[in-house]
């Protein structure tokens, strides 16, 4: 007699969706639902419809905190990825020893955010901190700035810790990679006469294309994500000069008790990281499928040509 | 295909109301019936904590079978999100810290707020505080809060060896204080300090020096709503403010530091003066033991309506009226015990002074001072962000904010501060 294996697989894999049900799907609805509401979090709900998020698409300031999070994506994606690729690269010339410099970018990135976010901010302090004092001693004094509390320099002041932070991450994503390239590719490059800066741009990079797109979209959603380092530093200050959405909707939900304008915000964030992840790898699978034709074309043209 | 999903979703979905309703089982706010007394506050220090300990035995031995809970949260987090979700949770407190003002009328509105009229008339707490105390926790004729500690939440700090060094008198009025800037600025020593990154550090010094000039009554109504900032006579007001950053009188980098970096600019002496409250005393005690510093009330303001008056903020003890009866008794009982003479000179020992403390040797002068600044101004005013709506005082403290920076002109955040509120 056949065991029976039309209820097994669904218990396997009930844990883990009872698991992501409660912990994703629950909060979620509860959340769209909390966003239909004006709520102060513990007295009487009042249904308000759409209310709270024509609220927040008129608000200012959370207009605001998107452009000012567009920005810090942009500027992360070079001092992150762009940086870690770099970093990438030279660890890769390393011949002996590779492994302390790989350590050594790497640290950070262990570190938990709130520590880098008070380290930093001990830094940036413009009395006592590390950078005005050495740019002080260095007869810098006019460079000295109150790093986070300039509204020109504060978001890329953050922009910076985040790049110390995750350049390592990245690197170490791009320096797997580039051990994957075929070495007789790059030794056909060498015997062509390129130098070590085109063998890793002409090269390297594009045979790694997969690892820099998936590293520009764990960019882009973690930058939306980013929440530490921003209400450690500065939380939105100053004057909302480095406020993004998720400093905003805390301060709504946990500072002045707007629960249901907090979750409106919430959804809209969601709908944009989900918007923005979609529309990369629905271009990374355009990508992909002009390459699979510019491949069939040529082994057409090769065969042809036999 | 779709069946499975479907089946699949309807079993992830029910294991996971299953879990969550498991979880939230047992009901949300109320005391409960058991012979637990919960106690919430935001952190006092360790000093307070311990003296809080010590009562709690004391409340234990005296009463066979009750137990006391004592739970201390992060003070940012108690005074926002902290104390409403307690309340509404499983176990809420019985007895929690509040402060007087729009914070304590919420709770009565919310029915979080016991009347303890009759056990201070007849019950527990008779004769344990004299009657006048209880005047500003009194709501609708019902007295719903203990007081216990008076601060005064504005006066200017001054380091009188640096005053003396530069020859400044400490600061009576406004022109003084100006005088004071300039020269403090000239000689390279930063004039006030103030850690401003919360918003309410300076928040509570100008909100305390503009309600000086548009008087008590108008600071009052335009923070309850009840009349607009746009008047010539709060841009009149935050002029002066523009005057402050004029004269470089407060550290550039106000708005980039919190109050314990605005604190150490003064226990360094790298300023001369500090806008702050009465509980720098005991932490300049700490932190800078050779420090040489007094203060003055806020200096008088040109065309002052409420000269004199002081800004102080009153804190105590609300009993929860959703907790049962017994409860409600044994949480008098408790709050009883903390202002015996005892229980009220190691509150002083741990550098808090209650309102029933009589001078002793153990108390700093300066503190004696201030408290007797509180007790016998004609005027006294809430800080903006325990007095009333936190939203409105969120604007205000901004406002404040930018023009002390010079990022916007006394009219325009007035202007615009008018918007945002009404």
């Amino acid at each position: 007699m056949k065991p029976s294996r039309t209820l097994s697989p669904y218990l396997f894999a009930a844990p883990a969706l009872a698991v992501f049900a409660f912990a994703v799907l629950v909060p979620f609805a509860t959340t769209g639902y909390y966003s239909l509401n004006e709520w102060n979090g513990y007295g009487d709900m009042i249904f308000v419809g759409v209310q709270n998020y024509v609220d927040a698409v008129a608000d200012t300031v959370f207009q605001t905190s998107f452009v000012n999070v567009v920005v810090y994506i942009l500027v992360t994606l070079v001092v992150e990825v762009l940086v870690g690729l770099l970093l990438a690269g030279l660890v890769l010339t390393v011949r002996r020893g590779s492994i302390w410099f790989r350590v050594a970018i790497f640290t950070p990135v262990m570190l938990p955010m709130v520590v880098v976010a008070l380290l930093w901010s001990f830094v940036y302090n413009p009395d006592f901190g590390l950078l005005n004092a050495a740019l002080t001693e260095l007869g810098l004094q006019e460079w000295t700035r109150v790093w986070l509390g300039d509204e020109q320099t504060a978001l890329l002041a953050i922009c910076v810790v985040s790049g110390w932070v995750f350049a390592g991450f990245y690197m170490t994503i791009f320096y797997a990679a580039l051990r994957q390239v075929p070495s007789e590719v790059v030794e056909a490059a060498r015997l062509d006469g390129a130098g070590e800066w085109t063998i890793f741009w002409r090269v390297r990079v594009p045979i790694i294309r997969n690892a820099i797109e998936v590293a520009v979209l764990l960019c882009v959603t973690g930058g939306f994500q980013s929440f530490d380092l921003f209400y450690v530093m500065t939380n939105g200050g100053p004057f909302h000069a480095t406020e993004i959405p998720t400093t905003y909707l805390v301060q709504a939900v946990f500072r002045t008790g707007e629960v249901g304008y907090g979750s409106a915000m919430a959804v809209i964030l969601t709908i944009v990281v989900v918007a923005a992840g979609l529309i990369l790898v629905a271009l990374r699978a355009t990508a992909d499928r002009e390459g699979r034709a510019h491949r069939r074309l040529l082994a057409k043209a090769k065969e042809a040509v036999q | 295909m779709n069946r499975k999903w479907i089946a699949a979703a309807a079993l992830a979905l029910t294991g996971a109301m299953t879990v969550g309703l498991a979880g939230c089982a047992g009901g949300s706010s109320g005391g409960g019936d058991d012979k637990t007394l919960r106690i919430a506050m935001g952190s006092p220090g360790e000093a307070q904590i311990a003296v809080w300990e010590s009562i709690a035995e004391e409340f234990e031995a005296a009463n066979e079978g009750w137990k006391v809970d004592l739970n201390f949260q992060d003070d940012d987090m108690y005074q926002t999100i902290g104390l409403p979700n307690l309340l509404n949770g499983r176990n809420a407190p019985d007895i929690y810290f509040e402060w007087v003002g729009n914070r304590l009328l919420q709770r009565n509105a919310d029915g979080f707020a016991a009347d303890l009229t009759e056990q201070v008339e007849s019950g527990a707490l008779a004769d344990v505080l004299d009657p006048e105390l209880y005047t500003t926790t009194t709501v609708d004729d019902k007295i719903l809060m203990v007081p216990h500690i008076a601060d005064v939440s504005n006066v200017i700090w001054y380091n009188v060896d640096m005053l003396a060094e530069h020859d400044i008198d400490p600061p009576e009025t406004w022109e003084d204080l100006l005088k004071a800037c300039d020269t403090l600025s000239a000689a390279g020593v930063v004039p006030i300090a103030s850690g401003n990154k919360d918003f309410w550090a300076a928040g509570n010094w100008l909100g305390h020096l503009v309600s000086r000039v548009v008087g008590a009554d108008a600071y009052d109504e335009a923070l309850s709503g009840e009349a607009s900032f746009d008047t010539p006579e709060w841009k009149q007001a935050f002029g002066y403010i523009e005057e402050l950053h004029e004269h470089g009188c407060v550290n550039e980098s106000a708005n980039a530091i919190d109050d314990n970096e605005g604190a150490q600019l003064f226990f360094q002496e790298k300023a001369a003066m500090h806008a702050i409250g009465s509980w720098l005393v005991s932490w300049a005690i700490d932190e800078a033991p050779d420090l040489t510093f007094d203060f003055v009330n806020l200096p008088a303001m040109p065309d002052e309506v409420d000269a004199d008056s002081v800004e102080g903020v009153i804190t105590g003890h609300v009993v929860n009226a959703k907790s049962s009866p017994e409860k409600i008794e044994k949480a008098a009982e408790f709050l009883a015990m903390l202002h015996t003479p005892e229980n009220t000179e190691k509150f002083v020992g741990a550098e808090a002074v209650p309102v029933d403390a009589t001078v002793s040797e153990i108390i700093d002068e300066r503190t004696v001072r201030l408290n007797s600044l509180l007790g016998e101004a004609a005027v006294v005013i809430s800080p903006a962000d325990t007095g009333y709506d936190l939203e409105v005082a969120d604007a205000f403290y901004r406002a404040l904010a930018e023009v002390m920076a010079g990022r916007t002109s006394a009219d325009e955040a007035v202007t615009q501060l008018a918007q945002q509120v009404e």
